[in-house]
């Protein structure tokens, strides 16, 4: 007899992207996957706000004017994540890219949300 | 599409900010104050440096009641690192002058984040607010009559002594 597997089904929902990756929400796991740099990792609340702060704070223009020879790589590294990001100055600034768009749809979400709720309360 | 950020915390980004910034000016007034009393007592002002040791306190309070209600809304409350605190004042009167000032740039920062509120409508943290508005009218009245004990009583002769025991008795009791 066969069985019948039932996988469960995750739904994605895109968020942002850019053309260097993109940034998807699972409203039943409650989190994000985020593609970018060769990999999807998964984000929930906690580590993708420690992970837009650790990337706002590096300072680009400073990077960008510093004619040290030192690596230009970058370790994003988020305490009590999994997940740990070596990037070159380009790729921090395409991932600021993404994860500016990606809040900004998340704070669009979040107005609508706001107004509707408010009306059929 | 779910608002998971709004299901885990009540407070927008800006505000919690905006928040964690009043934290940190709490706990910088609280060591300013703490800083006068050290001033007052070492220059023979004792009523002074015992309402400015309390002055010091109650600033603590008010950085504890926002680090608490940042937490008990789903935000980050962030423990500030304090610096940069003047040891010496010029004069007995400076101290004073210093205090007000404090008083009056708490109260606008304050001002600042209920017009944040207002324009995001959020009525939590605006209602959260009231208290520390009502509470900045006794701050800046006891701030202002210290001060004004300056002009009433005159520093000549015995004057700084006879400010130094007002200034433990100054109390505000409106019921308005
Ligand atoms: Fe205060
Ligand atoms: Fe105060």
């Amino acid at each position: 007899m066969q069985q019948t597997l039932t996988v469960p089904k995750i739904n994605f929902t895109e968020v942002f992207s850019t053309k260097n990756g993109a940034i998807y929400q699972s409203d039943s796991e409650g989190c994000w996957y985020i593609d970018f740099a060769g990999k999807l990792a998964r984000f929930d609340y906690r580590n993708l706000l420690k992970l837009k702060k650790a990337v706002y704070q590096i300072d680009i223009e400073d990077r960008l004017l510093n004619s040290t020879k030192s690596a230009d790589l970058e370790i994003i590294f988020i305490c009590a994540c999994d997940h740990c990001y070596v990037l070159s100055l380009l790729q921090i600034i395409k991932m600021k890219e993404l994860l500016q768009g990606t809040f900004t749809m998340l704070e669009l979400n979040h107005i609508i949300f706001d107004r509707l709720h408010r009306i059929t309360a | 599409m779910k608002d998971i950020i709004r299901v885990k915390c009540l407070l927008s980004s800006d505000v919690e900010t905006l928040l964690n910034q009043q934290i940190k000016k709490e706990a910088h007034s609280s060591a300013i104050y703490l800083s006068m009393a050290s001033w007052c007592n070492r220059n023979g002002y004792d009523f002074s440096a015992d309402y400015f040791f309390k002055q010091a306190e109650e600033e603590r309070e008010h950085q504890l009641k926002i680090y608490k209600y940042v937490l008990d809304m789903g935000g980050t409350s962030i423990s500030p690192d304090i610096t940069n605190i003047k040891l010496e004042y010029n004069s007995f009167r400076e101290v004073f002058e210093d205090a007000l000032d404090q008083e009056i740039s708490v109260t606008q920062s304050l001002k600042n984040i209920a017009a944040r509120c207002q324009k995001e409508q959020d009525f939590v943290t605006l209602e959260f607010l009231n208290w520390f508005f009502r509470e900045q009218r006794e701050e800046e009245y006891k701030a202002r009559r210290a001060l004004e004990l300056f002009e009433v009583i005159g520093e000549e002769g015995t004057g700084r002594w006879q400010i130094d025991k007002h200034v433990g008795q100054i109390a505000y009791n409106s019921e308005a």
